[in-house]
């Protein structure tokens, strides 16, 4: 009891004490962020707080503590999520400065939220049952071909890397043909979507599908044999392909960051959003999460890097329209009975 | 009746409780966007048979381990049976969104199954004949496995106290032993039975890890996705109509069946020590297969996954701040049960000084936030502040209380006392209902205050009450998730949200360390009481 009414002291002095601070709301977990937030400390002297959870709890407790709200900094591991949480009107202006204008392309920020590293949603193949042929030219409108009947997985519906992916096709092809493409995907599915990106890979290497959609960082997690030599070994059985080489490029997404509405930091907050586009953080985020760096001057981890480098990143479809579209594509999916 | 001190703060305590259960239910009456319309239909039908199904799945397989297992115990002898009766209750150490990690990790493709099949097999491609234990198998298992104990420990109980004259009255009659189960024991037995059921019935249905792990959309993640990722309100209120006519029927049910069970088991004047029938060869093994099967699937099983992970990637465990979560568990744990005691304490003889009517039911209706499902209390609690906030405290001019409740110790403390209120309030009750009223009137002829006769004579009769309850929330709060999850401060982090982050990260190797404390811990808690819990 004495330890603890002492902690419970000792915490709340030390919040007080250490004024120079930024509030950090984060729907992406990384044990290993707290690592980098630590060297962010150890050279400005602010304190970086922070409280992770699912993204949608979060955004309720900001928006109901509304000006009130500690919150200076909400990050997100998709797009979709930063678009919808700034159309409710809980960001404001303020990461346009300089330094992040010139470090992130255009089609990856707004001056609301701006992305801090870039992931791609790629299609994986078995070798043994897939041909080089049969891939050639591949796109995401292509995954509805007959041909790939019984032979594709991918997650659920509600998953917001596959809402994203199909907000970015209803940006490009239209709600219509989304529609009808969503039917063909569905049609071709071998079962029921379940599991996480993970998992479908899995599948593949299994042998029960042969070709999956997920991200590229889950390839990469397994390869690295942080889950364990089983899984090192399957990964190697499996392929991965960048799809729409020939038109408009694959499919990027991000892990991005919003500054809140009534943020009691901002400042602290900026210097922070750009600490975190620095060639230190960007090199410690890739190394442990397996993204693709935002800005140029750092390479991606080896294991992406082996992946392919060269492929043409779709850089036209603005991440911005993966919120706006959200809602289209749920309904697209769904409408199309995808699970 | 005397309006009193005692009167008005147990009154003010079962209002403090009841609040948010009421702005659950209110503050879906407000503004609503249409979002999705058009598909809502869809969903309604979907979150309604899905919680259907699971509810169904869950209650059959806890029933039959549940009762299955009370029934060898308590009436018959065989190798290990004394081990058994305590050991099973170490089912409810392990909360249900672990063992769903487990089973994941278990089963899914090059998996631990696989691993291990290929270290005794040789190289192979046995992927396609492990079966898979995911979506709705999963939960409905892994639910149904973290569960069973109430079912077990109430069945148990019943079986315990039953008459052993009504047995012997079977067997002078002829009964098979077959017959004297059907006829005599499950019969007399039903109250407890249904009472169990009923708990697991309301745990099911608000529970979020699992089912969320699995992807199943229930009743409850419904409301979590509509009200919260999509401000629809509305729909939010559509459907927790529904799910509070499913959790008003369990109340009910569950309420009317302890009433019952109380008439049934309670039998005054001594029991008969039960004679329990020797088993021998092959039933005494079947019976010993049975129980060890039982054990091994709902308990060593996730605690050896865990285990396994933490030996092949020690890394996770020597990079975990374990001393720092297992202050931030202690001081929630102590916090929590101290002031849920002090309230039910306060509230419990209020109650019995007062005898109002009005003030039962108001209690009655207030432990009903037991029912609400962890994760929408926590959201309502945190709409409920910011209400009351920018209307009553700003008209008052009297600062923000916002920082006070949302994202501290404080607010977590609140939402867990309401969660865990009737946990507290009931079993405290329990304890008083013992203690004869006579006992109260001659300590006030004999002219003590009615504060002495709480500290002089209530407290040293309940102290077991106590001890037990206090252990009782400790499990409960040790293993809670979804309101820690929304409510925690800034850089605070428990046993069970640290696995969360890393198994939403999709890390579940690193999720073992602190699940496999988790689990320790509870465990740890639960043979401290398994005498009393036992016992009741």
């Amino acid at each position: 009891m004495k330890i603890s009414i002492l902690g419970i002291i000792i915490t709340l002095i030390s919040t007080i004490a250490l004024s120079a601070e930024v509030n950090v709301f984060s729907a992406r977990h990384y044990d290993t962020d707290i690592q980098l937030y630590e060297k962010f400390t150890a050279k400005t002297g602010i304190k970086v707080n922070i409280v992770s959870g699912k993204s949608g709890a979060l955004e309720k407790r900001i928006v109901e503590e509304g000006l009130d709200s500690k919150a200076d900094l909400y990050i997100a591991a998709d797009a979709g999520r930063l678009g919808a949480f700034d159309a409710k009107e809980m960001l404001q202006s303020g990461l346009s400065t300089e330094i992040i204008k010139s470090l992130v392309p255009s089609n990856f920020r707004t001056s609301k939220w701006v992305g801090i590293a870039k992931r791609a949603r790629i299609v994986y193949f078995a070798p043994e049952r897939v041909s080089a042929t049969e891939l050639s030219g591949l796109t995401y409108e292509s995954l509805a071909d007959p041909k790939w009947k019984g032979r594709l997985v991918i997650r659920k519906s509600d998953n917001i890397y596959n809402q994203s992916l199909v907000a970015s096709l209803i940006s490009n092809n239209g709600k219509k043909s989304t529609s009808e493409w969503a039917k063909g995907v569905v049609n071709n599915m071998v079962r029921d979507p379940k599991g996480n990106d993970r998992a479908q890979i899995l599948a593949v290497a299994a042998g029960e599908a042969d070709i999956a959609v997920a991200n590229t960082y889950y390839l990469a997690l397994m390869l690295s044999g942080k889950k364990g030599a089983e899984q090192q070994e399957a990964a190697k059985k499996v392929k991965a392909f960048f799809p729409n080489q020939n038109d408009r490029g694959t499919h990027m997404n991000i892990s991005g960051v919003g500054l809140v509405k009534g943020a009691p930091n901002k400042k602290n907050a900026i210097k922070f959003v750009e600490f975190l586009l620095s060639k230190e953080a960007q090199e410690h985020i890739v190394n442990n999460t397996f993204e693709y760096p935002m800005i140029e001057s750092v390479s991606p981890h080896p294991l992406v890097a082996n992946m392919g480098l060269d492929f043409k990143q779709d850089l036209k479809t603005k991440v911005v329209n993966f919120g706006k579209k959200q809602a289209d594509a749920l309904e697209i999916m769904l409408a199309a009975g995808w699970k | 009746m005397r309006i009193n001190t005692w009167y008005i703060s147990s009154f003010i305590i079962s209002l403090v409780v009841a609040i948010p259960i009421i702005t659950v239910f209110t503050s879906f009456f407000e503004d609503t966007s249409n979002y999705f319309e058009i598909i809502k239909n869809t969903f309604l039908i979907e979150y309604i048979l899905n919680s259907l199904v699971l509810l169904i799945g869950v209650l059959i397989l806890t029933f039959i381990i549940g009762v299955g297992s009370a029934y060898l115990i308590s009436f018959y002898e065989f190798p290990g049976v004394n081990f058994f009766k305590w050991a099973l209750i170490l089912s409810f150490a392990v909360p249900g969104y672990i063992y769903a990690y487990s089973l994941t990790a278990f089963f899914e493709n090059y998996g631990t199954l696989y691993s291990l099949l290929k270290s005794f097999l040789g190289e192979g491609n046995y992927n396609k004949s492990i079966p898979k234990f995911d979506g709705m198998t999963g939960a409905i298992l892994s639910i149904s496995f973290s569960l069973y104990g109430y079912v077990y420990v109430l069945t148990r109980a019943s079986f315990h106290y039953q008459s052993q004259n009504l047995l012997e009255l079977g067997q002078n009659l002829g009964f098979s032993r077959k017959k004297s189960l059907f006829n005599i024991i499950l019969p007399s037995a039903r109250p407890a039975i249904v009472a169990g059921l009923a708990l697991v019935a309301m745990e099911t249905l608000s529970d979020f890890g699992a089912v969320s792990f699995f992807g199943i959309s229930t009743l409850t993640t419904g409301i979590y996705n509509s009200w919260i990722s999509f401000d629809d309100l509305a729909f939010a209120n559509q459907l927790s109509f529904f799910l509070l006519i499913f959790i008003l029927g369990l109340f009910l049910l569950e309420n009317l069946s302890r009433k019952k069970a109380q008439y049934h088991s309670l039998a005054r004047g001594g029991i008969k020590k039960k004679k329990k029938i020797k088993l021998f060869s092959f039933k005494s093994f079947f019976a010993f297969f049975a129980l060890i099967l039982i054990f091994s699937i709902t308990f060593l099983f996730p605690v050896l996954q865990m285990l396994y992970w933490t030996i092949i990637f020690p890394k996770n465990f020597i990079d975990l701040n374990i001393s720092q979560l297992f202050i931030n568990t202690l001081i929630l744990v102590i916090l929590t049960s101290f002031v849920l005691l002090i309230f039910s304490f306060l509230s419990n003889y209020g109650n019995r000084v007062t005898r109002s009517k009005f003030l039962q039911y108001m209690t009655t209706f207030s432990i009903t936030g037991y029912a609400i499902p962890g994760v929408i209390l926590a959201v309502a609690f945190i709409s409920f502040i910011a209400w009351l906030d920018n209307t009553v405290i700003k008209f008052l001019d009297l600062g923000s209380i916002k920082k006070v409740f949302i994202g501290s110790i404080t607010g977590l403390v609140i939402v867990y006392f309401i969660r865990f209120y009737s946990l507290s309030f009931n079993g405290l009750k329990s304890g008083y209902e013992r203690i004869n009223r006579s006992i109260d009137e001659s300590s006030y002829l004999l002219g003590y205050t009615k504060m002495k006769t709480f500290l002089g004579i209530h407290l040293p009769y309940l102290k077991n009450s106590i001890f037990l309850i206090g252990i009782l929330i400790s499990i409960e709060v040790i293993k809670e998730l979804p309101i820690t999850l929304i409510l925690r401060p800034f850089n605070f982090e428990t046993f069970a949200t640290t696995a969360y982050v890393f198994a939403s990260q999709d890390l579940l190797e690193a999720a073992a360390v602190p699940a496999l404390f988790l689990i320790l811990i509870a465990s740890l808690f639960i043979l401290i009481t398994s005498r009393y819990i036992l016992k009741d």
